[in-house]
């Protein structure tokens, strides 16, 4: 159980070995010494995807909170009724636009996230699956339970 | 007025007959008797399988799962009940309860895979090196549980009322005697099943919920002429014949304040919510933990899209066959949670169909209550009796104790609902604010801070719990009888509104985290290396935990 578990860097780099042409940070991060910011990213990785996330942020916070704030301000300019299919303005962007947006954005980010992947050579999915046998290491790792 | 006394005046039923209806009926008891028989057969006998369904759910199906799971009495009966009665501050909820998913997403999702525990407060626990911490999230999960449930179980007892009618147990009303029948059932399906099974079910309840949901809006709109084939943009024609008040501007800022103030809450309060950030324990891997997330979200907005339909609809065939929807002798906020299957109903549809459109809720508020029973007993029986009470427990000693809170929870629920203080998505809201106020800045920091450490997190969930209870206090326990019976300070619930006291309470959690983490030492380096462990973008093996990764499979370290 423990022999296939990448500690400490040292498995990572034979892992490394194995997927080093695609990735862009050299290969020769220790990601387990690099500090997690959300503002100075400290690793190529962090950068990259940080960036997506505080774009993706920025533009959600105003999916959800620029309709209410407007039609506070200017009422009469958001109520207007729009053309074709008959919703005041205000009530569209909350009760269609807020939903529709957040669904796009999500997309959005999960597509590039999976392209951050792939650049990174962690394409098909960042975590192996049937590694073990179910179960086989968790009594262990946690410590508890009879399993 | 009591609602004991408004179910007896009829009040309720205006035009919604109350009295047992043979073939809806039929139906939901036999929806009711598929959800035991899958619960069965997918019965569990481990922890691993009660807790996290052996990590093993793939992308639809969870999707699947976060949306039945999330879609509760409160977003099939309660949100077009908002919408109806209270105009576009109901639309605070269509938005919130969206948006939030996003934010997960960005956050939290992946980032909760990878770190790979079994519950929320095993999280918290873990992350901040405390039991206390641990104790003070499991609380907080079981008293989510409890809040959120009250909403559920009163969305059951009015929908089950009309179908199966009074079924007359001595010395309740009709709503109570259905409340303790609907609650009764739901903790004998969760004391069969477990997680594997209630996962299992989930899929199962959300394609009952949303295809009755769906044939409900496009029958009705169809059947009155308000719509044909896209209901959920169709209505937006028909908003200018509603009562100006469907969809008024803000009046002043009051109303501005308290819609930002409950989009806030219900945004930062799903992602604190222990019954939906468990979803991502149970998937393979960190890309399915994102892509289900948006495979749940789409679900959800099928859902969402056409709430404000059945709404609009239900709206104006309130107002034709019954009377004005708004100001005084307006809709009453119980024939409003029943918006939906009196839309149906008011629309002459066969009974069978009204009856499928109850169904449906019904499937929604036993699905989200079975999540949050899970997560309320996990907490219980993981995280307080194994992990702090008795730490030799057996499996069977387990979950024995997750039943009992099972149980417990279902009691306590049973009784709040009895009476309960507000409409159905006003009651869950309170549940909102309080994970949005306690548990959703410990999982913030705790992952995007490594310095956030015990001291701080302790400090900040106490402030979180005793400044959540203060609204409570104010507004909600009067509604109970007691306290006087009325709110003790209107000007504190303007500003700080039990319906969203996260836009307030967060903040201050947020700011007494940091603070107190600053001025006491920085967590272990262990810790940080696991937070590390949570972003690297190194894969990771299934049943594998950042804690393993960081320790590299030795033993676990020490709680404190």
């Amino acid at each position: 159980m423990t022999q296939d578990r990448h500690g400490d860097g040292r498995t990572s780099t034979e892992e490394d070995g194995a997927k080093g042409e695609a990735r862009t940070d050299g290969g020769n991060v220790d990601y387990l010494e690099s500090e997690v910011s959300l503002f100075s990213p400290s690793t190529p990785f962090m950068r990259d995807h940080l960036r997506m996330i505080w774009k993706g942020f920025a533009v959600w916070a105003v999916i959800v909170f620029a309709p209410p704030v407007l039609t506070f301000v200017a009422p009469d300019a958001m109520s207007t009724t729009m053309p074709v299919i008959g919703f005041p303005l205000h009530y569209f962007l909350m009760a269609v636009g807020g939903p529709t947006g957040t669904l796009l954005l999500s997309l959005w980010y999960t597509r590039r996230r999976d392209a951050l992947d792939d650049k990174y050579g962690i394409g098909e999915g960042s975590t192996e699956t049937g590694g073990t046998p179910d179960g086989a290491g968790e009594a262990a790792a946690d410590g508890g339970g009879e399993a | 007025m009591s609602l004991a006394y408004v179910l007896q005046s009829g009040l309720l039923p205006e035009g919604l007959n109350v009295s047992f209806k043979p073939l809806p009926g039929v139906l939901v008891a036999a929806m009711l008797l598929l959800f035991l028989v899958i619960g069965y057969v997918f019965k569990i006998s481990d922890t691993e399988g009660m807790w996290v369904a052996g990590r093993s759910i793939g992308n639809i199906e969870n999707g699947m799962a976060i949306g039945a799971n999330w879609m509760s009495a409160a977003s099939y009966l309660g949100m077009a009940a908002l919408i109806a009665t209270s105009g576009i501050y109901g639309l605070a909820f269509v938005v919130g309860w969206t948006a939030n998913f996003f934010l997960i997403l960005i956050f939290l999702a992946a980032q909760l895979r990878r770190f790979g525990k079994y519950t929320a407060p095993d999280f918290v626990g873990d992350r901040f090196n405390s039991d206390t911490a641990r104790a003070l999230a499991a609380i907080t999960t079981f008293l989510i549980g409890f809040v959120y449930s009250i909403g559920q179980a009163r969305g059951m007892g009015l929908v089950g009322l009309y179908i199966f009618g009074d079924i007359g147990i001595p010395g309740l009303t009709g709503y109570q005697s259905m409340v303790v029948l609907m609650m009764t059932i739901t903790v004998a399906y969760l004391a069969l099943s477990g997680m594997l099974g209630a996962t299992k079910n989930m899929a199962v309840q959300f394609t009952i919920l949303i295809v009755a949901f769906l044939a409900g809006v496009f029958v009705v709109g169809w059947v009155n002429g308000y719509s044909t084939l896209l209901p959920q943009i169709q209505y937006g024609a028909l908003i200018n014949d509603l009562s100006a008040e469907f969809a008024e501007p803000f009046g002043n800022f009051d109303g501005f304040y308290i819609w930002i103030a409950t989009a806030f809450s219900l945004i930062v309060g799903t992602a604190g919510l222990p019954h939906v950030l468990v979803r991502f324990y149970t998937v393979e891997n960190e890309r399915t933990a994102r892509w289900s997330t948006v495979w749940g979200l789409f679900f959800i907005c099928l859902l969402y899209w056409s709430a404000p339909a059945f709404a609009a609809f239900g709206t104006d065939l309130y107002a034709e066959n019954i009377g004005p929807v708004y100001g005084e002798g307006g809709m009453a906020t119980e024939a409003a949670d029943v918006i939906v299957v009196l839309a149906a109903q008011l629309s002459n549809l066969p009974t069978w169909f009204v009856g499928l459109v109850a169904a449906g809720g019904i499937a929604a508020a036993i699905a989200t209550t079975a999540g949050l029973f899970i997560a309320g007993s996990s907490a219980i029986s993981h995280d307080i009796y194994t992990n702090i009470v008795n730490p030799d427990a057996t499996q069977r000693e387990q979950i024995i104790v997750g039943r009992l809170s099972v149980v417990a929870l279902g009691a306590l629920t049973t009784l709040a609902a009895l009476d309960p203080a507000a409409p159905i998505a006003a009651l869950v809201s309170y549940a909102f604010s309080l994970a949005g106020s306690v548990l959703f800045p410990m999982f913030f920091l705790g992952l995007w801070w490594e310095n956030a450490n015990r001291q701080g997190a302790i400090a900040g969930m106490v402030s979180g719990l005793v400044l959540w209870s203060v609204p409570m206090i104010n507004e909600v326990v009067p509604t109970y009888g007691l306290l006087g019976g009325e709110t003790l300070s209107p000007a504190l619930a303007t500003w700080m509104p039990a319906i969203g006291s996260a836009l307030i309470v967060t903040p201050v959690v947020f700011i007494v985290t940091i603070a107190v983490s600053y001025a006491t030492p920085e967590p272990p380096k262990e810790t940080k290396r696991i937070v590390r462990q949570c972003h690297s973008p190194k894969r990771m093996k299934r049943q594998q935990t950042a804690e393993d990764i960081v320790t590299d499979g030795g033993e676990d370290p020490a709680d404190d």
